[in-house]
């Protein structure tokens, strides 16, 4: 098996049977979403802009605590030491714990979106259908990013703090766009109408991809 | 090279430019027709403007050369960068709110410009938080090189998705002109010399502190030296 297999093999297992990043990651999603409904006083009014921006509110806040835990088990046990001593190449971890985030996340994010028709007043219609794709390309971008800054910031004094701190300004043209094309696809436009929104976030996804997939053996290691 | 001759070189000629484009400022250009007086800042907002996105890209930079070469040179050089970059970002956006209250009646507004800017502000503050939260240790100046070529990355990403972010959705207010439609060649050269002149503070303050980290540097090394030499001594005996 593949070093990449196996590493996210052992990550889905670990998760399959304790279950409780998921299940962290719904609970959370759900009280944001709740928050912003008595926040933004959507609870009569059906508004698509509310929405988008709420589930993408959600989908931050639920990653970034995916996110913390993410090299969690590793460091514990100081397994990071083995996995360092392996022939596994560092770059080939990252695209392993990057699989594995963007899993959680998706999983996530489903939850979210259920949430988010019941709580906001939508329809379960095709303007779901069309949300798919964005919600994929904003979780691939985030799940990039956040990994390769949690390895950093696991490793100071920070720590938890320190990741949204980091996370956020960076993950602007992601959520600008992923909102934008989110509120325009729940309110029935069609996927070339955002075209550019989708171009930003594609670009951001391969940007971060690939630093992450470059840069991350110069940030992991043992503490 | 003498170090501390370039340096006092430098503080001399900002000190000069600064005097040069205060005047130029106040009592050369004439004030834009419909903006009246308080236009006048533009000639401190662009240049703090160019000043903090230069010493963001520096930032980068070192970063790039800090991974690749591994000279503590180059991590001194980032984080001096850094520190230099967060006062000139945070001038720019003082300045841009002062400017915007009598213009626009609002201290703050959304605008592309302004709000590519704070975002460039949260970097920097990113950057500082993290090198503050950990020791000066080689795998914290790594983290730092990391962090600093990542958001240098971002950034034309920011630029872009923040204007159409605008357009779709046209501010209340209207902005700023684009350009730089100076159509006043006094106005032109008045920017010109508040460029240099802010420029030449910038390098002379990041010069300053890099001396000062590239000491502590020295020192640290010194040190370790020094406790790994009283250790093999003690050993011997």
């Amino acid at each position: 098996m593949s070093g990449f297999a196996a590493v996210l093999r052992k990550d889905l297992r670990l998760e399959l049977r304790s279950g409780e990043s998921t299940l962290a990651l719904l609970a959370l999603s759900m009280l944001v979403l709740v928050v912003l409904v008595f926040a933004l006083g959507a609870a009569r009014v059906r508004s698509v802009d509310a929405a988008a921006g709420a589930l993408w509110v959600a989908m931050v806040f639920a990653g970034m605590l995916g996110a913390n835990r993410a090299l969690l088990a590793e460091r514990d046990n100081g397994a990071i030491r083995g996995l360092l001593l392996s022939p596994l190449d560092p770059a080939t971890l990252y695209a392993a714990k990057l699989a594995a985030a963007l899993i959680f996340m998706a999983v996530a994010e489903v939850g979210a979106v259920v949430l988010m028709v019941l709580f906001f007043n939508l329809e379960f219609d095709a303007s779901i259908a069309r949300l798919a794709p964005i919600l994929v390309l904003g979780a691939i971008g985030f799940s990039a990013l956040a990994t390769l800054l949690s390895a950093i910031t696991g490793r100071t004094r920070g720590g938890d703090m320190l990741l949204p701190i980091l996370a956020v300004p960076i993950f602007v043209p992601a959520l600008i766009a992923g909102v934008k094309a989110s509120a325009a696809a729940l309110a029935g436009a069609p996927l070339e109408s955002m075209g550019d929104w989708l171009k930003i976030m594609i670009a951001f996804d391969v940007l971060f991809v690939t630093a992450g997939y470059l840069l991350f053996e110069h940030v992991v290691d043992e503490d | 090279m003498n170090n501390s001759a370039i340096r006092n070189w430098l503080g001399f000629s900002t000190l000069a430019l600064m005097l040069a484009s205060l005047f130029m400022v106040f009592d050369y250009v004439p004030p834009e027709a419909d903006q009246g007086i308080a236009q006048l800042i533009f000639y401190f907002h662009v240049p703090l403007a160019w000043v903090a996105f230069a010493s963001f890209g520096l930032v980068a930079i070192a970063g790039i050369f800090y991974l690749w070469l591994g000279d503590q040179l180059w991590d001194d050089l980032g984080y001096a960068a850094a520190e230099t970059g967060m006062v000139f970002c945070t001038l720019m956006i003082v300045a841009g709110s002062i400017w915007a209250k009598p213009i626009w009646g609002t201290w703050w507004t959304w605008d592309s410009r302004l709000t590519m800017t704070f975002i460039l502000w949260l970097m920097y503050g990113g950057y500082l938080m993290l090198r503050a939260s950990a020791d000066d240790t080689p795998a914290v100046a790594r983290f730092g090189a990391v962090i600093g070529i990542v958001a240098a990355l971002d950034v034309p990403l920011v630029i872009a998705s923040v204007r159409l972010w605008r357009t779709i959705h046209p501010a209340v207010l209207v902005t700023k002109q684009g350009g730089h439609g100076l159509e006043d060649p006094r106005m032109v050269a008045t920017l010109l010399m508040s460029l240099a002149a802010f420029t030449a503070l910038w390098a002379w303050l990041l010069l300053l502190r890099f001396a000062q980290l590239r000491a502590r540097s020295r020192m640290s090394r010194l040190a370790s030296g020094v406790a790994l030499a009283a250790a093999a001594a003690s050993d011997t005996n």
